[in-house]
């Protein structure tokens, strides 16, 4: 079990954050500028071919994997943009795009003269597909024939999925019964394939909605309802379940 | 388990000259550009940010109509405002929105990570990404919303919505009282990113 897969409802966490700022310091600005310029470069993408050295896939699932990856305290240690520097450079590293030695080094630069200036190199085409990117994005949905096993107002079991590297299904949902709220339009992939877990190719996606006091009896406050969106690959059938 | 707590004191200098390590790196390396990343934060100070959503709300609290079909169809809906090519572009390629009645208060939650309607809203503010929130706000949304200042009564229901699919959504907060005859400008100004994620009431000045 993940606790980043089951953080709904866990309990004497203390007062919630309030700050309503993006950025607290000027240089996570910079990891999510990388961060959006890796997602607009990467090569599953249907964008227009750029000079970019950039040669893999880099999807929300890559950072998110890496995230779920983390030893949970160590989860909770870091804040938002800690964990994308140490997510995105271990990828860069990985990837053989950069050594440890050298981020190492040049790190020790910076920190010896903050001031020192970024390196100039112009190529429009890579700046331009970033836009591109932010400007179309990139929908999962699928021009593909699927079937739709349930309909607004069924019941539906949620799957319980062995734990592995990445997942959807929030943890206070699983094996719940719900009822559908909202059948989508069309059929919908995942940005990679979870074979274990259920989801990856194209499938229906569907709204489900349960009463809080189901998830958490005499354990919560009253009168509240919890939706939350599912692939098709994780519901099921009462009848089945 | 107290040293991995520790906050060293230079974390952040650390982390700033990582951070600029590695843009320089990757620029280096011919994987971005010397503007990439301005170019990046240009376009949600300019383009996809809160004062979309802001219009949008507005424009809802002033015709009926349009604030039925944005809840029935939220993206032809924003695409009759013309409010840019980009609207269902990252992060909003299909956004839900949920109006807030009397009766029904409506939060906004992703508690597997950071899911937020981009071009709407522009990038999640750091109580939407609390562990903390994210634990509690399903279980105690009304003790969660007491230290936002915000008071919601037993008998108003309250829906919470994880996005944890494909949907990305925000929001219609309720009108404010004594706003009648405000403009639709005026009106946007009331409209803040927290009321358009369930956390806080749009208020009249």
């Amino acid at each position: 079990m993940k606790l980043q897969h089951h953080l709904g409802g866990l309990e004497a966490v203390g007062p919630v954050s309030t700050d309503i700022r993006v950025f607290v310091e000027d240089w996570e600005t910079r990891i999510f500028g990388i961060h959006s310029a890796m997602m607009a470069l990467s090569t599953q993408l249907d964008l227009p071919e750029t000079p970019s050295s950039f040669r893999t896939i880099w999807t929300w699932a890559d950072l998110r994997k890496g995230a779920e990856a983390m030893n949970p305290f160590e989860y909770f240690k870091y804040r938002y943009y800690e964990k994308w520097l140490g997510g995105i450079s271990g990828y860069f590293i990985e990837n053989d795009y950069i050594t440890e030695e050298e981020l190492d080094a040049l790190t020790e630069e910076y920190l010896a003269d903050p001031d020192k200036p970024l390196p100039e190199v112009n190529v429009a085409p890579i700046d331009e597909r970033v836009i591109q990117y932010l400007t179309v994005g990139d929908s999962p949905k699928r021009d593909v024939t699927v079937s739709y096993d349930f309909e607004a107002g069924d019941k539906v079991v949620v799957a319980d999925p062995p734990s592995v590297a990445h997942s959807r299904v929030p943890g206070f949902m699983r094996g719940l019964t719900c009822e559908v709220e909202k059948v989508y339009d069309g059929a919908y992939v995942y940005l990679c394939d979870i074979e274990e877990d259920g989801i990856g190719p194209a499938m229906p996606c569907y709204t489900v909605g349960v009463s809080a006091d189901e998830i958490w009896p005499n354990n919560v406050e009253p009168n509240v309802t919890v939706f939350a969106d599912l692939y098709a690959g994780y519901l099921k059938s009462p009848e089945y379940a | 388990m107290a040293n991995l707590f520790e906050y060293d004191s230079d974390r952040e200098k650390q982390s700033a000259a990582r951070a600029k390590a590695l843009e320089a790196l990757l620029i280096t390396k011919g994987i971005i550009t010397d503007k990439t990343v301005d170019q990046v934060l240009d376009f949600f100070e300019t383009r996809m940010g809160p004062f979309n959503g802001a219009k949008i709300v507005a424009r809802a609290w002033m015709d009926p109509d349009f604030k039925q079909k944005l809840v029935e169809d939220t993206p032809a809906a924003i695409e009759e405002l013309g409010l840019g090519d980009f609207m269902a572009g990252a992060e909003g390629e299909h956004m839900r929105a949920v109006a807030n009645e009397p009766g029904v208060h409506n939060i906004i939650i992703c508690t597997l990570c950071s899911c937020y309607p981009w071009p709407v809203l522009g990038l999640p503010p750091y109580w939407y990404k609390d562990p903390a929130f994210r634990s509690r706000a399903a279980r105690e949304p009304r003790a969660v919303l007491k230290e936002f200042g915000v008071d919601v009564p037993e008998e108003v229901h309250v829906k919470l919505w994880d996005s944890s699919a494909q949907i990305r959504w925000f929001v219609i907060p309720e009108r404010p009282e004594g706003t009648e005859g405000m403009s639709e400008e005026e009106l946007a100004a009331l409209v803040t990113p927290e009321s358009m994620m369930g956390v806080a009431l749009a208020k009249a000045a």
